[in-house]
């Protein structure tokens, strides 16, 4: 590994901030799941936002440690899915069980026709339509409203340009710390994320 | 990950032995169960509140496989345990496999079906005399097909022509069958996991996930043809090849249902302290939420839908039995009070994590594993469901069909069945520690976590 040390430049004095390069953030190494689970708490206390934690394996408490709110998902895909089920309903009574004329682009009329001396208004022959547009409003709904929370797809991040951050899939732990989050101030935070016992502090270039 | 593991669980005597904890609980249900049953035999057979030898032995009958479905759904859920190598569940086995270990009596329930055989008797004398008359017609109409002749005579050939199955040596050969698979199976779980606790030897557990495969598929046969036998042929001319696999969805309601009361009440009474925890309760509940409510929706609506569909009079008759007078309402609560309110109730992520309401939910589901198996037993199917025209005319002949869902010997043979099963499982439970202490796996279920 010191041939990988070496290869990662010594970070220099920065300017102002009219400087050319734009910083993306800083990123603090950790070696163990216990050492970064104690950073984020304090990451978290000292009240930053934009920040995040990279690991190469589920670390259990992190989510708590950082104070991660429990996604709204669950929600939308419940509503998803109710308006799911009251479509099926309607589309099926509709065109099966009544002779509306409804304008919808074009005239559409419900078109009632008796099967096997059923009721024209058959809730059993309804449930597996039902049961169908649920699961794939609720689906598509899951699938969809999660990239579109979490930013994927995307087709590069800054930090995937830095040397160092590759030991996240591997066998270190990194802390980032936004330059967009307001607490952020680059000197201070450097000297913060130190303070936390990171082995080591660099900044990230956008 | 060492930095980061749960402080060191108690594993002291007083955290995984119940010791003379639970004596009174145990001893008030023997009693109950003593008192249930001596009353229900008074009720039953003196013809008290208007009960009949058919409707003593169908409740008998019902209360029996409440309890058998307890049991089997204690036992799969310990097999599916080493089918998947699961490492969470290591802290909540113990309490399944001294669930599961009553499956060891499951031929004393049978006792009631055999004395029918040795008590003669048929129903071919006339009707009046029916409260006197006993045999194996009583409970079972093919075992009789005389007596069917002369009161079902549209439901005699149907019923006459699956003789070479619904008779009564392969019926006895079958049932001898089913509970020696049980007893054998589910004991050899206890004892090789009680070994266990002494040795830790990790071969056992090697041995207990290989023999899990063919015992998965033995546990499937017996359940689906035990429900063909003592359920579904209780309605000779009515067949569902479904109905096999809605009974095991009946057996993991109860069973799960049973087993996180039965987790929770251990650790109300300071047991299984930090060993067991929200993690495991959540998953409890997935499984109850699962099996115990989603797929038996789903399968109790497959096998509505194709018989609704297909309208063929041997089948949709059994259905019908259970949409006259009193029993289209019970039919309705059965839908809403299995699924529907449940389903909201417990879907969300909290509510699985919070003990008193899981427990809430496993009781109201433990009573509707109950209420299922009522539905399925007691109804009896009108003899003119099959020749009359239309649909209507069925329920208007039958508008005043009586559930008998207040008759006291329904609950009395439930205190009765279900006093003397509790009584049967704390007593084992004392008797053995509440958890598997030497399982290779501990480790992985004591830092389960949820993520």
């Amino acid at each position: 590994m010191t041939t990988f040390e070496t290869s990662v430049p010594a970070i220099e004095p920065t300017g102002s901030l009219s400087d050319s390069v734009k910083i993306h953030g800083l990123l603090a190494e950790f070696e163990t799941p216990g050492d970064i689970l104690k950073a984020a708490e304090q990451v978290r206390q000292a009240g930053y936002r934009w920040w995040d934690c990279c690991t190469p394996f589920p670390v259990h408490g992190l989510d708590r440690a950082m104070g991660i709110k429990p996604t709204i998902l669950p929600i939308m895909v419940f509503f998803a899915g109710l308006t799911g089920l009251i479509a099926a309903f309607v589309l099926q009574a509709f065109t099966n069980s009544s002779g509306m004329s409804v304008w919808a682009m074009v005239w559409v009329t419900g078109y009632p026709y008796l099967i096997s001396g059923k009721p024209l208004l058959s809730i059993p022959a309804f449930i597996p339509v039902i049961f169908e547009l649920t699961i794939l409003f609720a689906a598509l709904t899951s699938v969809f409203g999660m990239l579109t929370m979490n930013g994927l797809p995307r087709l590069n991040h800054p930090l995937l340009g830095n040397d160092r951050f590759r030991r996240a899939t591997d066998d270190r732990f990194y802390i980032v710390i936004e330059a967009r989050d307001p607490k952020f101030f680059r000197t201070r935070t450097e000297a913060f994320l130190e303070s936390l016992g990171a082995v080591a502090v660099e900044e990230v270039q956008d | 990950m060492s930095s980061i593991h749960v402080a060191k669980p108690d594993l002291s005597e007083g955290n995984v032995r119940l010791g003379t904890a639970g004596l009174g609980v145990q001893q008030g249900a023997g009693l109950v169960g003593i008192i249930g049953l001596v009353a229900s035999a008074v009720i039953g057979f003196g013809g008290m509140f208007g009960t009949t030898p058919t409707f003593l032995m169908k409740s008998w009958t019902q209360n029996y496989m409440f309890v058998l479905a307890i049991s089997l759904g204690a036992l799969f859920f310990v097999f599916i345990q080493h089918l998947t190598r699961a490492g969470w569940s290591t802290t909540i086995r113990r309490p399944a496999e001294l669930i599961a270990a009553n499956l060891k009596w499951a031929w004393v329930g049978l006792i009631p079906f055999a004395a029918l055989w040795f008590s003669g008797g048929s129903h071919v004398e006339g009707s009046d005399a029916a409260h006197s008359n006993w045999g194996p017609g009583v409970l079972f109409p093919w075992a009789d097909l005389e007596a069917l002749k002369a009161h079902h005579p549209a439901e005699h050939d149907i019923v006459a022509a699956k003789s070479a199955y619904l008779n009564a040596t392969f019926f006895w050969i079958r049932a001898i069958i089913y509970v020696t698979f049980w007893g054998v199976v589910s004991t050899w779980f206890l004892r090789t996991s009680i070994a266990q606790d002494a040795t830790g030897d990790i071969r056992l557990t090697e041995k207990m996930q290989k023999w899990s495969g063919p015992i998965a598929i033995g546990f499937g046969l017996t359940i689906t043809f035990a429900a063909f036998d003592w359920i579904m042929s209780l309605s000779p001319a009515w067949f569902s090849t479904m109905f096999g696999v809605y009974f095991f969805c009946g057996c993991c309601t109860c069973g799960f249902s049973v087993l996180i009361i039965a987790v929770l009440r251990l650790q109300s009474f300071g047991r299984l302290k930090q060993v067991v925890n929200r993690e495991h309760y959540q998953d409890m509940g997935k499984l109850l939420f699962a099996f115990g409510m989603i797929f038996w929706a789903y399968i109790g609506f497959s096998q509505y839908m194709l018989i609704w569909y297909a309208n063929i009079p041997e089948e949709t008759g059994w259905f019908l039995g259970r949409q006259i007078g009193g029993w289209g309402t019970l039919s309705f609560v059965l839908l809403f009070g299995h699924f529907v309110v449940p389903f909201v109730a417990l879907i969300s992520k909290w509510t699985k994590r919070l003990s008193w309401y899981l427990l809430a939910a496993a009781i109201w589901m433990l009573f509707f594993g109950w209420f299922d198996l009522y539905w399925l037993i007691m109804p009896e199917v009108p003899a003119d469901a099959m020749t009359a025209k239309t649909y209507m005319e069925v329920v208007e002949a039958h508008a005043d069909a009586s559930t008998h869902i207040f008759n006291p010997l329904n609950f009395t043979m439930l205190a009765g069945v279900g006093g003397i099963y509790l009584w049967m499982t704390i007593r084992r439970m004392r008797g053995s520690t509440l958890l598997a202490i030497r399982d290779p796996r501990l480790h992985e279920g004591l830092s389960f976590e949820n993520q």
